[in-house]
Protein backbone atom coordinates (compact mmCIF):
# COMPACT_ATOMS: atom_id res chain seq x y z
CA UNK A 1 0.00 0.00 0.00
CA UNK A 2 1.63 3.15 -1.18
CA UNK A 3 1.51 6.50 0.67
CA UNK A 4 0.89 9.71 -0.66
CA UNK A 5 2.44 12.62 1.53
CA UNK A 6 0.86 16.13 0.44
CA UNK A 7 3.08 19.18 1.42
CA UNK A 8 1.26 22.38 0.94
CA UNK A 9 3.54 25.08 2.63
CA UNK A 10 5.28 27.32 0.48
CA UNK A 11 7.74 28.42 4.48
CA UNK A 12 10.87 28.49 4.20
CA UNK A 13 13.69 27.80 7.18
CA UNK A 14 16.26 30.67 7.47
CA UNK A 15 18.82 30.30 10.62
CA UNK A 16 21.23 32.58 11.13
CA UNK A 17 22.71 33.89 13.76
CA UNK A 18 23.86 37.43 12.10
CA UNK A 19 21.08 39.80 11.73
CA UNK A 20 22.34 41.50 8.26
CA UNK A 21 22.24 38.02 6.62
CA UNK A 22 19.19 37.29 8.30
CA UNK A 23 17.21 40.42 6.68
CA UNK A 24 19.06 40.01 3.57
CA UNK A 25 17.68 36.44 3.47
CA UNK A 26 14.40 37.15 4.49
CA UNK A 27 14.32 39.83 2.43
CA UNK A 28 14.67 37.75 -0.89
CA UNK A 29 12.36 34.81 0.14
CA UNK A 30 9.51 37.22 0.76
CA UNK A 31 10.39 38.53 -2.48
CA UNK A 32 9.96 35.04 -4.20
CA UNK A 33 6.57 34.76 -1.99
CA UNK A 34 7.82 32.38 0.17
CA UNK A 35 6.89 32.70 3.67
CA UNK A 36 10.27 32.96 5.78
CA UNK A 37 11.09 31.56 9.00
CA UNK A 38 13.57 32.50 11.09
CA UNK A 39 16.10 31.49 13.83
CA UNK A 40 18.81 33.19 14.97
CA UNK A 41 21.03 30.11 15.91
CA UNK A 42 21.53 26.03 15.38
CA UNK A 43 19.46 25.07 18.38
CA UNK A 44 16.62 27.05 17.59
CA UNK A 45 16.68 25.49 14.36
CA UNK A 46 16.93 22.14 15.13
CA UNK A 47 14.44 22.53 18.03
CA UNK A 48 11.93 23.97 15.06
CA UNK A 49 12.79 20.95 12.68
CA UNK A 50 11.67 18.22 16.08
CA UNK A 51 8.51 19.63 15.85
CA UNK A 52 7.69 20.72 12.48
CA UNK A 53 8.98 19.42 8.95
CA UNK A 54 6.25 21.97 7.03
CA UNK A 55 9.07 23.49 4.73
CA UNK A 56 10.09 23.96 1.05
CA UNK A 57 13.74 24.42 1.86
CA UNK A 58 15.76 25.47 4.79
CA UNK A 59 18.88 27.83 4.61
CA UNK A 60 21.38 27.40 7.06
CA UNK A 61 24.28 29.47 7.60
CA UNK A 62 27.35 27.04 8.58
CA UNK A 63 28.46 28.91 11.54
CA UNK A 64 26.07 29.28 13.92
CA UNK A 65 26.16 29.31 18.04
CA UNK A 66 25.26 26.09 20.12
CA UNK A 67 24.99 23.85 16.77
CA UNK A 68 26.58 23.94 13.44
CA UNK A 69 24.69 24.11 9.96
CA UNK A 70 26.65 20.51 8.81
CA UNK A 71 25.52 19.14 12.04
CA UNK A 72 21.89 20.34 11.51
CA UNK A 73 21.70 18.43 7.71
CA UNK A 74 22.83 15.59 9.39
CA UNK A 75 20.28 15.60 11.45
CA UNK A 76 17.80 16.47 8.59
CA UNK A 77 19.36 13.48 6.45
CA UNK A 78 18.66 11.36 9.35
CA UNK A 79 14.87 12.40 9.75
CA UNK A 80 12.84 10.41 7.41
CA UNK A 81 10.45 13.10 7.64
CA UNK A 82 13.00 16.14 7.08
CA UNK A 83 14.79 14.02 3.98
CA UNK A 84 13.15 15.50 1.17
CA UNK A 85 13.72 19.21 2.26
CA UNK A 86 15.81 20.94 0.19
CA UNK A 87 18.96 22.49 1.93
CA UNK A 88 21.00 25.83 1.05
CA UNK A 89 24.41 25.84 3.23
CA UNK A 90 25.62 29.50 3.36
CA UNK A 91 29.46 30.30 4.55
CA UNK A 92 31.76 32.73 4.59
CA UNK A 93 34.60 30.34 4.71
CA UNK A 94 36.02 29.45 1.09
CA UNK A 95 37.10 25.90 1.89
CA UNK A 96 36.97 23.19 -0.99
CA UNK A 97 36.56 20.84 2.07
CA UNK A 98 33.70 22.45 4.15
CA UNK A 99 32.03 22.42 0.46
CA UNK A 100 32.98 19.00 -0.24
CA UNK A 101 31.65 17.85 3.68
CA UNK A 102 28.85 19.98 2.73
CA UNK A 103 27.49 17.54 0.14
CA UNK A 104 28.43 14.27 1.56
CA UNK A 105 26.53 15.26 4.88
CA UNK A 106 23.55 15.76 2.23
CA UNK A 107 23.19 19.79 1.22
CA UNK A 108 21.55 20.68 -1.90
CA UNK A 109 23.31 23.68 -2.45
CA UNK A 110 26.76 25.70 -1.19
CA UNK A 111 26.28 29.44 -1.15
CA UNK A 112 29.66 31.26 -0.24
CA UNK A 113 29.36 34.69 1.56
CA UNK A 114 29.51 37.19 -0.04
CA UNK A 115 26.02 36.72 -2.31
CA UNK A 116 24.38 39.38 -4.25
CA UNK A 117 20.65 38.82 -4.09
CA UNK A 118 20.45 37.69 -7.44
CA UNK A 119 22.66 34.63 -6.95
CA UNK A 120 20.43 33.34 -3.93
CA UNK A 121 17.28 34.39 -5.79
CA UNK A 122 18.84 31.87 -8.83
CA UNK A 123 19.42 29.20 -6.63
CA UNK A 124 15.94 29.14 -4.82
CA UNK A 125 14.06 29.47 -8.37
CA UNK A 126 16.27 26.62 -9.43
CA UNK A 127 16.28 24.48 -6.57
CA UNK A 128 12.24 25.11 -6.21
CA UNK A 129 11.21 25.38 -9.91
CA UNK A 130 8.76 22.47 -9.44
CA UNK A 131 7.37 23.19 -6.21
CA UNK A 132 6.26 26.99 -6.81
CA UNK A 133 3.80 28.19 -4.20
CA UNK A 134 0.44 28.24 -5.05
CA UNK A 135 0.03 32.30 -4.54
CA UNK A 136 2.98 32.37 -6.89
CA UNK A 137 1.32 33.77 -10.93
CA UNK A 138 1.84 30.64 -13.10
CA UNK B 1 25.90 61.72 12.90
CA UNK B 2 28.70 64.53 13.95
CA UNK B 3 30.83 62.14 15.54
CA UNK B 4 30.49 59.39 12.74
CA UNK B 5 31.14 62.47 10.23
CA UNK B 6 33.97 63.65 11.95
CA UNK B 7 35.32 59.98 12.09
CA UNK B 8 35.25 60.83 8.56
CA UNK B 9 37.41 63.42 8.55
CA UNK B 10 39.57 61.81 10.82
CA UNK B 11 39.95 59.11 7.98
CA UNK B 12 40.57 60.93 5.39
CA UNK B 13 42.84 63.61 7.09
CA UNK B 14 45.04 60.31 7.25
CA UNK B 15 44.52 59.04 3.43
CA UNK B 16 43.97 61.92 1.08
CA UNK B 17 46.37 64.87 0.07
CA UNK B 18 44.19 67.91 0.86
CA UNK B 19 41.62 66.74 3.61
CA UNK B 20 40.35 69.72 3.76
CA UNK B 21 38.03 69.26 0.57
CA UNK B 22 36.00 66.60 1.78
CA UNK B 23 34.20 64.23 -1.16
CA UNK B 24 32.03 62.63 0.12
CA UNK B 25 31.08 60.02 -2.70
CA UNK B 26 34.44 59.12 -3.15
CA UNK B 27 34.62 58.64 1.00
CA UNK B 28 31.52 56.32 0.55
CA UNK B 29 33.02 54.76 -3.07
CA UNK B 30 36.25 53.71 -0.87
CA UNK B 31 34.79 51.77 2.25
CA UNK B 32 31.36 50.65 0.45
CA UNK B 33 31.95 48.43 -2.87
CA UNK B 34 29.16 50.48 -5.18
CA UNK B 35 28.49 47.15 -7.07
CA UNK B 36 27.21 45.82 -3.83
CA UNK B 37 25.18 48.43 -3.60
CA UNK B 38 23.48 48.58 -6.65
CA UNK B 39 23.07 44.30 -6.56
CA UNK B 40 20.99 44.92 -3.21
CA UNK B 41 19.08 48.04 -4.59
CA UNK B 42 17.91 45.40 -7.53
CA UNK B 43 16.52 43.40 -5.04
CA UNK B 44 14.25 46.70 -3.99
CA UNK B 45 11.05 46.70 -5.68
CA UNK B 46 8.68 50.00 -5.55
CA UNK B 47 6.57 50.41 -2.09
CA UNK B 48 8.95 48.03 0.00
CA UNK B 49 11.30 49.96 2.56
CA UNK B 50 15.07 50.49 1.38
CA UNK B 51 16.82 47.64 2.27
CA UNK B 52 20.33 49.31 1.78
CA UNK B 53 18.68 51.51 5.17
CA UNK B 54 17.08 48.43 6.94
CA UNK B 55 20.72 46.56 6.23
CA UNK B 56 22.69 49.52 7.48
CA UNK B 57 20.93 49.75 10.70
CA UNK B 58 21.35 46.56 11.03
CA UNK B 59 24.98 46.55 10.82
CA UNK B 60 25.55 49.16 12.16
CA UNK B 61 23.58 47.98 15.48
CA UNK B 62 25.47 45.14 15.32
CA UNK B 63 29.07 45.20 14.01
CA UNK B 64 30.22 47.20 16.82
CA UNK B 65 29.75 44.09 19.55
CA UNK B 66 31.75 42.03 16.97
CA UNK B 67 34.95 44.36 16.73
CA UNK B 68 34.48 44.91 20.44
CA UNK B 69 34.17 41.06 21.26
CA UNK B 70 37.66 40.73 19.37
CA UNK B 71 39.41 43.47 21.13
CA UNK B 72 37.94 41.56 24.39
CA UNK B 73 38.97 38.13 22.93
CA UNK B 74 42.50 39.79 21.97
CA UNK B 75 43.11 40.65 25.60
CA UNK B 76 42.24 37.41 27.13
CA UNK B 77 44.30 35.42 23.94
CA UNK B 78 40.80 33.65 23.29
CA UNK B 79 42.15 32.67 19.84
CA UNK B 80 38.70 30.43 19.42
CA UNK B 81 36.72 33.72 20.03
CA UNK B 82 38.84 36.18 18.26
CA UNK B 83 38.01 34.40 15.00
CA UNK B 84 34.88 33.32 15.62
CA UNK B 85 34.13 37.03 15.94
CA UNK B 86 36.42 37.64 13.05
CA UNK B 87 34.62 35.56 10.85
CA UNK B 88 30.90 36.77 11.68
CA UNK B 89 31.77 40.38 11.40
CA UNK B 90 33.55 39.23 7.99
CA UNK B 91 30.39 37.65 6.75
CA UNK B 92 28.30 40.67 7.64
CA UNK B 93 30.38 43.26 6.24
CA UNK B 94 31.25 41.53 2.62
CA UNK B 95 27.26 41.52 2.23
CA UNK B 96 27.04 44.75 2.22
CA UNK B 97 30.33 45.02 0.39
CA UNK B 98 32.47 46.94 3.10
CA UNK B 99 35.59 45.64 1.87
CA UNK B 100 38.43 46.57 3.72
CA UNK B 101 36.61 45.79 7.15
CA UNK B 102 35.96 42.35 5.68
CA UNK B 103 39.05 41.76 4.18
CA UNK B 104 41.09 42.78 7.72
CA UNK B 105 38.37 40.48 9.27
CA UNK B 106 39.90 37.70 6.78
CA UNK B 107 43.44 38.92 8.20
CA UNK B 108 42.46 38.49 12.05
CA UNK B 109 40.74 35.15 11.10
CA UNK B 110 43.74 33.62 9.92
CA UNK B 111 46.16 35.24 11.95
CA UNK B 112 44.03 34.57 15.44
CA UNK B 113 46.72 33.38 17.18
CA UNK B 114 49.70 35.19 16.39
CA UNK B 115 49.41 38.31 18.93
CA UNK B 116 51.66 40.94 17.16
CA UNK B 117 49.83 40.47 13.97
CA UNK B 118 46.67 40.67 16.05
CA UNK B 119 47.61 44.07 17.61
CA UNK B 120 48.47 45.36 14.44
CA UNK B 121 45.21 44.22 13.04
CA UNK B 122 43.18 45.98 15.48
CA UNK B 123 44.25 48.79 14.74
CA UNK B 124 43.51 48.48 11.30
CA UNK B 125 40.05 47.10 11.94
CA UNK B 126 39.69 50.22 14.22
CA UNK B 127 40.67 52.45 11.03
CA UNK B 128 38.69 50.54 8.77
CA UNK B 129 35.53 50.25 10.90
CA UNK B 130 35.94 54.17 11.40
CA UNK B 131 35.74 54.55 7.96
CA UNK B 132 32.95 51.95 7.48
CA UNK B 133 30.73 53.77 9.62
CA UNK B 134 31.06 57.09 8.26
CA UNK B 135 30.70 55.87 5.12
CA UNK B 136 27.44 54.03 6.03
CA UNK B 137 25.83 56.94 7.70
CA UNK B 138 26.55 59.36 5.03
CA UNK B 139 24.99 56.97 2.52
CA UNK B 140 21.88 56.06 5.06
CA UNK B 141 21.42 59.88 4.52
CA UNK B 142 21.78 60.44 1.28
CA UNK B 143 18.91 57.82 1.54
CA UNK B 144 16.46 58.83 3.88
CA UNK B 145 16.86 62.92 2.64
Amino acid sequence: MSMTIKHTSNRILIADDDPVIRHLVTSIVTKLRYAPVTVNDGRAAFSLLKADADFKAAILDMSMPFLEGLDLIRYMRSEKRLIRIPIVLVTAEQSIKLMSDSFVAGATAFLPKPFTPDQLQNLLRMLLAAKLPSTRAA
Amino acid sequence: MVADLLRMDDYLAQSLTRPARVNHAAVITRAIDPDVIASLDEAWEEGEADLVVELIDLYLGDAPQWVEAMRAAAAGDDATALKRAAHTLKGSSGSLGIRHVAETCRMLELSCSESAAVDELLQQLNRDFAAARAALAAERMRRVT
